[in-house]
């Protein structure tokens, strides 16, 4: 009875009080959106990260052959056009762009910040998508808040780690830190014949609200596409054997590369996942959306095209799943499993592989 | 030189250009080359004849090791033998070098001090105080070291190990984390210093970090002498006596399987905020099932893992014996430095049902977790000024019987809440100076470091203080 | 299936030619790296000739970091760095970085490459890597018993003439085949025995055009180095520490170190 003596206050008071002093830590602290990352984020210079956007749309306009102008420069940052005006003439007193008639164009010093941006932006993608398993969707929001933060050393680090990434996921080529990039390759799915065979090579990531449902469609760079049939408002193709249909200008957000015949592969495939214990089955390949070192370990284990795996276990909560290849019994999850893609053998009586 | 850089550069550029050319997938095109080339040559010089045996054994074996009935309760039952033998094997040999060391060889040494005449401060600083923590860290932490790891170490060789991470993966796959994180937690039951080394295993950066953070939570071997007597004083005693003993196992069991919740739990709020991302991906070998080789094991596990984790423990134990005499008998006033500090903690220790002694041990405890408890015994009777116990201000020792050891804590005002919370803390606070070291090697990060040091406490009081205050609710 | 030799059990004629060292790696004649699959029992055969205890467990990843030991076979000092277990030389975590780097620029006199005899294919993958690395290799096909066991067959010497190393076959937990193992070493160290090392055939014409354009350029840059090809095939898959090399130039000092050895 001693300890109650001293302890005066009600126990009830105790609770109030301890639980109000967590919830206030907490909303101070939350990541993202607590009252601190909320001050940090207002104190992010607001005006560096308009100039940086605006350089590189105008960068990928010039890119792309795109016309570029104060209306589309005001619409792509999301700002007034009165807004984009003073924009304007901040990067024009800073000897970035040039103005000949209503034709905006980049000086070398603009395209050079510009291609820095872009790098650090498309590396920075890259890592999220390799390496943190954020979701797809917001690989290019979350790198955008980052890139006018980063320090280019910091992202050079990262590259360097990463093997000196040259694409970013979507399929765009990443600039080298000389300021080199590629001539843009490929035709847009809205524009090839009916009966063409292609890759998609790169699928747009602005406006977000189109290339989520792209996303949700489940099309990804590296699927191979088959044009079935074109009318003039929908556009059906086959993506890695699913049928797909999209209006021409979802469509014209993806870009394609022609294949020729010999490279074409047409045999329509299972997921790993989809086995049961004790079926068989050769692989066909590996998504492209399985990615970094979750692809490369997955390889590295014998999960190539040409090699057999058997299903031979399920874990005690049903799973990570045991598959049998090249004689070693590996442990993988049902959505690492997703990504592989398989052809069924018929099932011989106890034989394992 | 110029020139030749510039040529370098060409090249490089000249690599980068057929890069843009190939595509992504070319390393893919790599991979398998390779391993056509591999699956070329194999064909051509293995041939298999006949049934495969071996594998078919193993099959059998993993189908019950893995099966959605037994595989968590052969886990479990497994685990909790392991601890079982290894903490009724460990009284014995503990009682023995207890005896051996403080009971036999310090008086010896006392002795000779005195007769060379050494001055009494510096016989206290390193007799006392230097020397009794290292007997004592010897005494209660070589025997269990000396049987868990080999029989860990058994079941390493086993392979058993890797269908453990295979059954919880789920679990940790939940939590955002990473299976292997179940490998590298049961290496900290035996010591948080080779679980954080063992989280090597796991290729994500991310979780790698999760599973270095978390580990503390796997209460280690340091911390279950302190479970098990206060479990026996506190919890065995409001039971009859003849299931004292497998209530109050039952309730150190239950800590264990507490850490492994609150492991879960941090790794889950972790991947959620500051290491935001799904749990990326799992891979696992099952290697077959080998025999162990059982001597060479035992002598394997005993030079590369106890001695090192102890050599370690005591590396830091022996300061911190000194700096517990020093506090103890360095006086400011009437008091002593240790009496100051109690007295200014008391009253807030008990908002967390815990008391300044238990605060000052932990702090002094730092170094190491094994001499929590006699530093807590020490602290207490110098605190209440119990006479007739121990050997003199500032000197660790641990009594014979627990009935004493509760006596004297009964006496410095100890409730069963109060040896709850210890138990609670003793899970719940920073890892030992070595595992702080060790995490401070292995993420090369003042950040990770200063983070994974002060999580557990805060975590550890916040728990201590719901527990305090509901009960207090309960009982007014 | 090659018998192997019983005379190799006898206490007697192990010690009339290997010594074992333990930890001490004073003035040693040649450099042995060990490499491998994790789980293949690399730790036993380094502890088998080294006469350390190197914990070895069964679960993949155990050998964390690089463990170094030393022999005297012949009358020889070899010093044996026990590189940590990997599955492949071509991806980008830490312990393949480790075992890469130490085979290139490391330019240990022979590299031992322990398989496990049950999955030979598997191992193959990361041989074949090896062999692209160095031209100074032997393999050891361990776990011959566990082969057995399973049934296979194993042709040996077919192995060897793909491979254009020697092919061991050893039994390490029961010490099985070391004695041929140590011969082997010494005949690649000495260069009694000259490697020609098989070299991967199976790649596209694009590659291999973008592979031979760079070595091409490479040998401007750096006449004589030896690995042309694979150093090309790196900077293609944009690996850094290859970057950084050729950038200081440290690429050419690989060659250097082999013209001093050799002459």
């Amino acid at each position: 009875m001693n300890t109650q003596n001293i302890l005066q206050l009600h126990p009830g008071w105790m609770l109030a009080t301890g639980l109000a002093a967590i919830v206030l830590l907490s909303w101070f602290f939350w990541p993202q959106k607590g009252a601190l990352a909320m001050i940090k984020t207002a104190r992010a210079t607001k005006e560096r990260v308009h100039l940086e956007d605006a350089l590189k749309f105008m960068f990928d306009c010039e890119y792309k052959n795109t016309p570029c102008n104060l209306n589309s420069i005001a619409g792509n940052l999301n700002i007034k056009p009165e807004k984009a005006g003073t924009l304007l003439e901040r990067l024009l007193e800073m000897d970035l762009i040039r103005m000949n008639e209503q034709q905006i164009s980049l000086t070398d010093t603009g395209k050079s910040y510009a291609l820095r941006v872009i790098r650090v932006h498309r590396i920075w993608e890259r890592y999220l998508a390799d390496e943190t398993s954020v979701s797809q969707t917001e690989w290019h929001n979350e790198a955008c808040r980052i890139e006018h933060h980063v320090t280019v050393e910091d992202t050079e680090k990262l590259a360097a780690q990463m093997g000196n990434p040259v694409f970013d996921p979507h399929g765009d080529p990443i600039p080298t830190p000389g300021g080199d990039l590629p001539v843009p390759k490929g035709v847009l799915l809205s524009e090839i014949k009916e009966g063409a065979v292609g890759r998609i090579i790169h699928i747009e990531d602005e406006p977000k609200n189109i290339y989520e449902q792209l996303v949700v469609l489940g099309l990804y760079p590296g699927m191979q596409v088959y044009v079935i049939d074109i009318s003039e408002n929908k556009i059906t193709f086959a993506a890695d054997g699913e049928e797909c249909t999209l209006t021409p200008l979802f469509a014209s957000q993806i870009t394609v590369e022609l294949l020729s015949d010999e490279q074409r592969i047409t045999q329509k495939h299972e997921l790993l996942s989809a086995l049961e214990i004790g079926e068989k089955a050769e692989v066909t390949g590996i998504s492209a959306n399985c990615r970094g070192q979750q692809r490369r370990r997955l390889m590295d284990l014998g999960i190539v095209p040409g090699s057999t795996v058997t299903v031979v276990m399920k874990s005690a909560s049903g799973d990570p799943i045991g598959y049998r290849v090249m004689g070693t019994t590996i442990g993988i999850r049902k959505n690492q499993a997703d990504h592989v893609f398989v052809h069924r053998k018929r099932k011989k009586e106890n034989e394992y592989a | 030189m110029e020139n030749t850089n510039s040529k370098r550069e060409e090249i490089l550029a000249a690599a980068n250009a057929a890069r843009w050319d190939m595509g992504d997938t070319f390393h893919d095109n790599i991979i398998e080359s390779i391993y056509e080339d591999a699956s070329r040559i194999a064909r051509k010089v293995v041939q298999q004849k006949g049934e495969k045996e071996a594998y078919s054994f193993d099959l059998k074996v993993d189908k019950i090791v893995t099966s959605r009935w037994l595989g968590f309760p052969l886990m479990f039952l497994l685990l909790a033998v392991v601890f079982w033998i290894t903490v009724a094997g460990a009284n014995y040999p503990s009682a023995l070098l207890a005896s051996l060391l403080i009971d036999y060889l310090h008086p010896v040494l006392k002795h000779a001090a005195d007769a060379i005449h050494l001055p009494w401060w510096l016989s206290g600083v390193l007799i006392d105080g230097g020397y009794l923590s290292m007997a004592w860290v010897i005494a209660v932490m070589l025997p269990p070291m000396a049987i868990f790891f080999p029989i860990f170490t058994l079941l390493e060789d086993l392979g058993y190990l890797p269908r453990v991470a295979f059954n919880m993966d789920s679990l940790f796959r939940k939590a955002g984390a990473h299976g292997k994180q179940a490998l590298t937690m049961s290496m900290g039951f035996g010591c948080n210093a080779a679980g954080v080394v063992a989280a090597r295993v796991i290729d994500s950066p991310r979780e790698r970090l999760i599973a270095i953070i978390t580990n503390n939570f796997s209460l280690c071997n340091g911390r279950w002498p302190t479970q098990i007597l206060i479990a026996s004083i506190f919890i065995g005693s409001l039971v009859p006596a003849q299931i004292a003993g497998i209530v109050s196992a039952g309730a150190v069991v239950s800590i264990a399987v507490l850490g492994i919740g609150f492991s879960l739990l941090v790794s889950w709020s972790l991947s959620k905020s500051v290491l935001r991302g799904e749990a990326s991906s799992f891979s696992l070998e099952l290697p077959p099932y080998r025999p162990p080789r059982i001597w060479q094991t035992l002598y394997t596990s005993l030079i590369d893992r106890t001695l090192i984790v102890l050599w370690r423990a005591l590396f830091f134990a022996v300061p911190a014996g000194i700096v517990i005499w020093l506090v103890a008998n360095v006086n400011i006033g009437d008091l002593s430095l240790a009496e100051h500090f109690i007295n200014w903690s008391n009253p807030w220790a008990l908002f967390f049902g815990l008391n300044g002694v238990i605060i000052l041990a932990y702090i002094i405890a730092i170094p190491a977790n094994e001499i929590v408890i006699p530093t807590i015994l020490m602290l207490t009777v110098l605190s209440t000024k119990l006479s007739g116990i121990g050997a003199g201000s500032g000197v660790m020792f641990e009594l014979d019987s627990v009935g004493d050891t509760a006596n004297i804590l009964h006496a410095g005002g100890w409730t069963l809440l109060t040896g709850i919370n210890l138990m609670l803390f003793s899970l719940l606070h920073n890892p030992c100076s070595t595992t702080i070291l060790t995490i401070y090697k292995e993420t090369k990060s003042m950040k990770w470091t200063v983070f994974s040091t002060f999580m557990p406490i805060a975590l550890g009081l916040i728990v201590t203080f719901f527990t305090t205050q509901i009960w207090n609710l309960f009982h007014m | 299936m090659s018998t192997l030799n019983n005379c190799e059990t006898c206490p007697a004629h192990n010690r009339a030619n290997l010594v074992k060292l333990g930890l001490d790696l004073s003035n040693t004649d040649y450099v042995l790296a060990m490499a491998g699959n994790p789980n293949t029992g690399k730790s036993t055969v380094f502890n088998n000739l080294t006469g350390l205890r190197q914990h070895t467990g069964n679960w993949p990843g155990k050998t964390v970091s690089r463990a170094e030991g030393g022999f005297i076979y012949n009358d020889k000092r070899y010093k044996v760095v026990d590189l940590p277990g990997t599955y492949s030389l071509l991806s980008t975590s830490t312990d393949e970085e480790v075992a890469r780097n130490f085979i290139l620029f490391g330019q240990p006199d022979v590299t031992v490459i322990v398989v496990d005899a049950t999955r030979i294919e598997r191992n193959l993958n990361l041989t074949l890597q090896i062999l692209e690395l160095t031209d100074r290799a032997v393999m050891c096909v361990n776990l011959m018993d566990e082969a057995k066991r399973n049934n296979l067959e194993i042709d040996i010497r077919a192995l060897s003439r793909e491979l254009g190393i020697p092919v061991i076959p050893a039994s390490a937990r029961r010490r099985e085949g070391m004695n041929e193992l140590l011969a082997a070493i010494e005949e690649v160290a000495t260069g009694k025995f000259v490697c020609r090392p098989h070299k991967i055939k199976s790649r596209s014409a694009k590659l291999n055009h973008a592979i031979e354009s760079i070595a091409k350029q490479l040998e401007e840059e750096f006449p004589g180095l030896p690995n042309q090809n694979w150093v090309a095939l790196r900077l293609l898959e944009g690996d850094n520490s290859i970057i950084e090399a050729l950038r200081t130039g440290e690429l050419g000092s690989i060659n250097v170190a082999e013209d001093q050895g050799q002459s």
